[in-house]
Order: C-alpha cells, then sequence, then structure tokens
C-alpha cells in the first residue's frame, strides 16, 4: 500500500486507456478500467496485464510489483464504479460530444473534488470542459502513445480550469512518473501542432518529385538525426488516424497547411494504412500492436 | 567514370575544413583555398581538434589523424588549384563572392573539373549560369558538422550533365556518406522540409503557446528528436536560418518560408544563439531539468 494511493478510473479501453490504466496502476494507485462493453473492457485488462507481465518477463519490474499493479486493476462497464475515484482519466473515441456527454454524466456520479482529466490530442479542452457543470475541474492531460512508455504529458488548461485542479493534476501526472510540459488550449497543443504540418509537407514533397519515400526518410534520418523518417513515422500512426488528425485541426486553423494532402485519400481509398494493414508507404509481413 | 582524386575545397571555415576532412581521410589529396594563412592556419587547427577529439573517444588513433592532416595542403594561390578534377566552394554564403571565385577557379582548373557548391540557400542554376560550361555544375550539400552527418544532397542544376550527378553520387558513397539526389529548388530538399517547422515553432514560441524549454521537451520526449527546435536554432545560429529562411522566401513567396519577425528583432539584439552566448535557450534562464 503506498502512503499517497489514489483511486484512478480511466474511461475508455482502447490502445491510450488501457496505457493510462497500466500508467496508474504500476504507481500503486487503484484503477478502474471503464468501457461500454464487456468485450471491450476484457481486452483492454488483456493489454494492460500482457504488458505488465512482459514487463516483468523483461525485468523492468520486480515479479512482485507486476503483481501489485495487476492487483490494482479492475474493470468494470458500470459507471457509477467510477464513483469513489479522485482522478478520472478521459481517454474514450476522439468526439467532442460524446467526451463532453461523458464529463456532464459524471457531474452526479463522483465528488466535487474529483479531478477530470480529458486526454485530448486535438480537441479543445475548454469546448470538452463545458460539459461538465464545473469545468474548473477540468484538465488537458495529453499522453503520447504508447502512454505506458512514453514520459511525456502534454497539460493544458481550458477557459475555466482553476489553476488549483492544475497544480493537483501536475502532481498525480510527476508521482506517476510523467514528465509534463504547460501549453495553452490551443489545437494540436505542442505536438500535434509542429507534427502535422511537418509530415503534411514530407507528403507534398513527396508528390512534388522533390524525392522518393526512400530518399526522403534517408535525407531525414541522415541530415536531422530523427529516429523514423516521416514516412516510416506515417505508417506507424496510420494514414487513417493521421488524416483524422490533419483535418480536426485544419477545421479549427483553418489553414491550409494543416489539410491532408490528396496522396492520402489515395492511400486510404486503397486500403494502404500503414502497418496496421501490412502496406503504406512501405510493405510490412506482419502487424502488431502495443508491444513491451 | 570520374573518381576524383584530387580535390579542392574553397573556404576553410566550419563547412570547408569538415569537408576537406571528410575527403582527406577517404585517401584522397585535398587543397584548401584561402583568403590568408591565418585563416588556414585556424582552419587546420579546427581539424586537428575534431579528430583528437575522435582519438580521445578511441574512435581514431594518431597514425589516422596524421595521415588525414598530411593530406589537407592550405593555399592563398588560386594557381596551387591547377590540376585538380573537384572543387567545392564552401565560402560565405554570398552570391557575387561564390559567383566571382568560382569564375576564377574555373580559368585555373582543367576543362573537364568538376565544379560544385556547398550552398544551401542559393540557386545551384544561377551559380552555375555565370560560369563558362555551366553543364559541370552541380550542388554538393554537405550538413554541419560535415564529418558526423550521414548525408549529402547531389542537387542538380538544370544545366547540369546527367553524368556529372552520376560520378558525384558515386563519390560522395566512396567518402563514406549517403548521397541524395534532389532538384534545384529552395532548400533543396533537407531545408525546403526543416525551415517551415522551424518557422512554425519560432511563431508559435513568440505567440506564447509554452515556453522554449517546454516546446523542446515536448519535441524531444514526444518524438524522440535529439535536440529540441529551439536548440537546434540556436545551433545553426539565428542569423544563419533567417537568411537561408528569407532566401527561400524570396524565391517561392510562399508564406511558409518568411521569417517571422522575431528573427529579425533577435539578430538586432545581437541574439544569434550559441555563438553569441544568447539565443532561444542559450544564456536564458530558462535552461535547466525538465518539470
Amino acid at each position: 500500500m503506498t502512503p499517497n494511493q489514489l483511486t484512478v478510473a480511466v474511461l475508455g479501453a482502447g490502445t491510450m486507456g488501457a496505457g493510462i490504466a497500466v500508467v496508474a496502476a504500476r504507481a500503486g494507485h487503484r484503477t478502474v478500467l471503464r468501457d461500454v462493453s464487456d468485450e471491450a473492457v476484457h481486452r483492454g485488462l488483456d493489454n494492460a496485464g500482457g504488458f505488465l507481465r512482459k514487463s516483468a518477463s523483461l525485468g523492468k519490474l520486480t515479479p512482485e510489483q507486476a503483481d501489485a499493479a495487476l492487483a490494482n486493476l479492475t474493470g468494470s462497464t458500470d459507471l457509477s464504479d467510477v464513483a469513489p475515484a479522485d482522478v478520472v482519466v478521459e481517454a474514450v473515441f476522439e468526439d467532442l460530444e460524446l467526451k463532453r456527454a461523458l464529463f456532464a454524466e459524471l457531474d452526479d456520479v463522483v465528488s466535487r473534488d474529483t479531478l477530470f482529466h480529458t486526454n485530448t490530442s486535438t480537441l479543445s479542452v475548454t469546448a470538452i470542459a463545458a460539459g461538465s457543470r464545473h469545468p474548473e475541474r477540468v484538465v488537458g492531460t495529453h499522453y503520447c502513445n504508447p502512454a505506458q512508455l512514453m514520459k511525456l504529458v502534454e497539460v493544458a488548461e481550458g477557459r475555466h480550469t482553476a489553476s488549483e485542479a492544475t497544480k493537483r493534476s501536475l502532481e498525480f501526472l510527476h508521482g506517476v512518473g510523467k514528465t509534463t510540459v504547460i501549453t495553452k488550449d490551443r489545437p494540436g497543443f505542442i505536438l500535434n501542432r509542429f507534427l502535422i504540418p511537418w509530415e503534411n509537407n514530407c507528403i507534398r514533397a513527396l508528390e512534388a518529385g522533390l524525392g522518393t519515400v526512400e530518399s526522403i526518410d534517408r535525407a531525414v534520418l541522415g541530415a536531422l538525426r530523427h529516429p523514423m523518417g516521416p514516412f516510416q513515422l506515417l505508417d506507424v500512426v496510420g494514414l487513417d488516424v493521421h488524416k483524422a488528425v490533419s483535418m480536426r485541426l485544419y477545421e479549427q486553423l483553418r489553414e491550409p497547411r494543416f489539410a491532408p494532402p490528396p496522396l492520402v485519400d489515395r492511400m486510404i481509398a486503397a486500403g494502404d494504412l500503414g502497418r496496421k494493414t501490412g502496406r503504406g508507404f512501405y510493405t510490412y509481413d506482419s502487424t502488431r500492436s502495443f508491444g513491451a | 567514370m570520374r573518381t576524383f582524386q584530387r580535390v579542392a575545397v574553397l573556404g576553410f571555415g566550419t563547412m570547408g575544413g569538415g569537408i576537406a576532412q571528410v575527403v582527406a581521410a577517404s585517401g584522397r589529396d585535398v587543397v584548401v583555398l584561402e583568403t590568408g594563412q591565418e585563416r588556414i592556419d585556424l582552419g587546420v587547427a579546427a581539424v586537428r581538434d575534431f579528430l583528437d577529439g575522435g582519438i580521445r573517444r578511441g574512435k581514431a588513433t594518431e597514425a589516422d589523424r596524421d595521415a588525414v592532416l598530411a593530406r589537407i595542403t592550405g593555399t592563398t594561390d588560386v594557381a596551387d588549384l591547377a590540376g585538380v578534377d573537384l572543387v567545392v566552394e564552401a565560402v560565405t554564403e554570398r552570391r557575387e563572392v561564390k559567383a566571382e571565385l568560382l569564375g576564377r577557379v574555373a580559368t585555373v582548373v582543367g576543362e573537364d573539373a568538376v565544379l560544385t557548391t556547398n550552398t544551401s540557400a542559393l540557386s545551384v542554376t544561377d551559380l552555375a549560369a555565370a560560369l563558362p560550361r555551366p553543364e559541370r555544375m552541380a550542388g554538393l550539400h554537405f550538413f554541419n558538422p560535415a564529418p558526423l552527418m550521414a548525408v549529402v544532397e547531389v542537387v542538380r542544376a538544370l544545366q547540369t550533365d546527367a553524368d556529372v550527378i552520376t560520378d558525384l553520387v558515386a563519390f560522395v558513397e566512396d567518402i563514406g556518406k549517403s548521397p541524395v539526389e534532389v532538384k534545384d529548388r529552395p532548400g533543396f530538399l533537407v531545408n525546403r522540409l526543416l525551415m517551415p517547422y522551424l518557422n512554425d515553432v519560432v511563431q508559435e514560441y513568440d505567440d506564447e503557446l509554452a515556453s522554449a524549454e517546454d516546446i523542446d521537451v515536448a519535441i524531444q520526449l514526444g518524438l524522440g528528436y535529439k535536440l529540441g527546435p529551439l536548440a537546434l536554432l540556436d545551433l545553426i545560429g539565428i542569423d544563419v536560418h533567417r537568411h537561408a529562411t528569407e532566401s527561400a522566401y524570396a524565391a517561392t513567396l510562399d508564406p511558409q518560408f518568411a521569417p517571422p519577425p522575431l528573427l529579425a528583432q533577435m539578430v538586432a539584439a545581437g541574439y544569434l544563439g550559441a555563438k553569441s552566448g544568447r539565443g532561444f535557450r542559450v544564456g536564458t534562464e530558462e535552461q535547466g531539468e525538465a518539470r
């Protein structure tokens, strides 16, 4: 039992939700992973549990630490099981109405002091917070994928966020081992604000014949020493996801540089979504996700 | 197939010295042209320092260092370039200076010598146009620091002969680098992609999206880049980036190359990055550990 043990509810048992549940449970917090269907909850718990067991087998956690984290982790489809939560981390599908409705519903379930964290990457924290009758408790906390491995969390206040809520949120995030950066509630925060036009520019350079997939990746790897070339990264992210993120930013910023170039639509139409379909800018032998 | 065994480098600054070192390390003789003996001495000393660093890290021996240095000769006399079969120009990034020098060198080296420029901001086609036999001119764009960066852009001007490109690609491979063939567009390939990203960051920083440190930390941890964009700008030099992006903007009128106003202000204030002791990250209170 850790001295500062909290109850954390993670809403949404997809890749991000399961990863965030690992982060909370591993740090010693009682963690409830909640989704709408038993199937989704089980899949999320399986992924989280699998990751923790693999961490133990790789020696990243002791068997005792892995067991303790697993013991902290429960699943539920019932929103009332979220009631004791000190921190609710919303990681559902990137849909404004869905997120707002969820926070509105939660207002009646949890205590006044419960912090609401939204893991949105491209929506407005202010707009999501407006779903709650207490927007002062809502803080944007954008984790990177895979959340259980990536240290960074972008923290953004909405217009009505209380500074006390932000302060408690930063303490919580540092407590679970995250490094935080403070950013404004603007489309894309820091990472996607700069990554999306960069990626779209690389795609446009390819369309314009300034290089090939291979030569552009090689140039970026060799001259800028990025860990992945732009097309390698797009294949990991998925062309469909890249398009969705680009469009959400474009709709908010109304700047053409954020609009996905036509090649993205062509690739999606052809089913070439990246690693997950075995073909994107490159072709792949196997598809893999949620790696340890 | 030309293998370019005798190479001339014009200019013994950071880029010229780095290029001379890389070429000499491939076993070729290099003659470096400079305007004065002091500059030659400084250039040689910088190459020696770099190689000494390699010895300290156990990557090279003293014999390696001495062999490289022995193949590099400095000169202030253009006539000493007679007989070289490849010229790599790496002087200051000003069109008149480069064009005038390349014109003088072209009259000394043989008709078949290949002339290249390491420019990052100027048009190779434009520089070639001022020369007799422009079809033997191309761009050879090394990145800083040249001995460490794996990629060299081989730039095809409108006039460049196809076999000049073929031979330069083979040469780049032979000196241990990875050649990327590119068109003569503003910024070629890498800077064409890099400049809008850096401009974007500068403008958002000025618009207070986040602190300089938090922007860099986010990019380093979130995307795994070795350097955050603002630390990178400090290293490149605020003035150097501003000049490059201004040139690209002048050539394209594409707003993504337009230098954000903060760049001009920092240059006016003398905040040029690492070399002046003050930039976005260097010399500010914001340095220190990530929260």
